[in-house]
């Protein structure tokens, strides 16, 4: 089940989208046009149950709290998105 | 929700009345707005059913052709209606399963279907959610309308579905016989086994469902499972903010809490405030809170920490000390004397109800 072909890997800077690419819905918004690092890679998965047809790649991205909410704790947030939410944040924009 | 009254690490005891009654408030409301009458909706809109035929339904029904038989409180007193009222809720929400795996059989049904259809994504669709107010004895008064009101809804329901030739009355109480004899909660017996066992929880970290498999337990099948591991330098804790992504396949019903607005909302914005606020549970600044999303395939559990002054103690007696709360990570493990303790006031780690899906 698990795909071989995925743009990114584990350590990956990534940026998540503002508008929905492709009309899969499941991505929160509070992680929109935020920028998180590539924490597990977990390639195309079956989910019968769950939807129709399978989804694009799927990798967990972490996000520093502050990030993604006022809070300033030094703790982190991890969510499930799929590749078409995520493009490759250049260096310039890291900071 | 708002103090520190909402919910405890010990939530199963039954000397805590309002505890309880609000579990069974929550979940009510919850499995009837988004669990029941969304599925209604959708099978009215195909065609399945409609309107015309839940009303000739029930004009149709007879005491004696009653799918669901009524039960009396066993007692006067409020503990004993207060299980009434639990034991009501589960047969609802067992109800609930019932007619959605015909539904889903029928309709070729998936969970997204009827995700959009309950509101997730398009608070249009939402159906509203009955506040509740008023002394404990009016709770409980209203609730036991409710649950009537809400029970009888589900019986023509299943009427209809009989009469629409969606499924026989033999084809339904076979199922309802199985959805009795399910029991998905293995968190404990999974947890012990990582504790005592290094090369499985290795296996467990890394492959999830697959050293479940090995292990003999049922390994559950929606997406893939992942758990992740507590740590004296980590504290995780899961949450779905989209809907209630839970894996129920393998820790059974999902804790009212975890699916309520406010927990899914306030755990991604201040997750050491909201453990602290709504579980009583401090974490200390040496470690760092990790919360995780799952937001789409992947269903996640903690593995919690061992509790101090186990040694020694056998598998049996380990997965005793696993909480639902510390497999979400809204709370730890009991050590042995608080498990002891709760043992005693009759607060055992609940075994979940099977879930509608």
């Amino acid at each position: 089940m698990e795909s071989t072909n995925r743009k990114y890997k584990i350590g990956d800077a990534v940026m998540v989208a503002v508008e929905n690419p492709t009309g899969n819905p499941r991505t929160p918004h509070y992680i929109r046009g935020k920028r998180g690092v590539i924490g597990a890679v977990h390639g195309l998965l079956e989910n019968v149950r769950d939807h129709r047809n399978i989804h694009n790649p799927l990798y967990t991205v972490r996000f520093d709290l502050s990030e993604v909410s006022t809070c300033h704790d030094q703790d982190s947030i991890w969510v499930d998105v799929h590749e078409e939410w995520l493009s490759e944040l250049r260096l310039e924009e890291r900071n | 929700m708002s103090g520190k009254h909402d919910h405890k690490a010990f939530e199963g005891h039954m000397h805590d009345f309002e505890a309880h009654i609000r579990a069974v408030e929550e979940d009510l409301e919850y499995y009837r707005a988004k669990r029941f009458e969304p599925r209604i909706i959708y099978l009215i809109r195909r065609g399945v059913v409609t309107f015309s035929d839940l009303l000739k339904a029930r004009v149709a029904l007879k005491r004696n052709n009653q799918f669901f038989k009524p039960r009396k409180p066993q007692g006067k007193n409020i503990e004993a209606r207060v299980r009434y009222l639990e034991e009501w809720l589960d047969a609802y929400v067992k109800g609930i399963a019932l007619v959605s795996a015909r539904a889903v059989e029928a309709m070729d049904m998936v969970t997204e279907d009827n995700r959009k259809e309950r509101g997730d994504y398009d608070d249009f669709f939402k159906i509203q959610k009955k506040e509740h107010h008023g002394t404990l004895e009016e709770r409980m008064v209203n609730l036991e309308q409710d649950l009537k009101d809400y029970q009888g809804l589900l019986e023509v329901f299943v009427q209809a579905l009989i009469k629409r030739g969606w499924s026989t009355r033999e084809q339904l109480q076979q199922r309802w016989q199985q959805l009795h004899e399910e029991r998905p909660w293995a968190g404990g017996v999974i947890v012990a086994k990582a504790w005592t066992d290094p090369a499985f929880k290795q296996a467990l970290l890394s492959t999830g469902r697959e050293a479940l498999r090995e292990m003999g337990v049922h390994q559950g099948k929606v997406g893939k499972l992942v758990v992740v591991e507590n740590t004296d330098k980590v504290h995780n804790v899961i949450v779905c903010t989209l809907c209630s992504c839970y894996p129920y396949d393998i820790l059974g019903d999902t804790p009212w809490w975890y699916k309520h607005e406010s927990y899914r909302t306030k755990i991604v914005q201040n997750p050491r405030a909201c453990v602290r606020d709504m579980f009583g549970l401090e974490v200390p600044a040496s470690k760092e809170v990790q919360v995780y999303d799952s937001t789409s395939d992947v269903r996640y559990f903690v593995l919690p920490q061992r509790p101090a002054g186990t040694e020694g103690m056998s598998e049996e007696e380990l997965a005793k000390l696993v909480t639902v709360d510390s497999l979400i990570g809204a709370g730890y493990a009991l050590e042995p004397l608080q498990q002891k303790k709760a043992e005693k006031l009759g607060a055992t780690p609940e075994a979940p109800r099977v879930r509608p899906d």
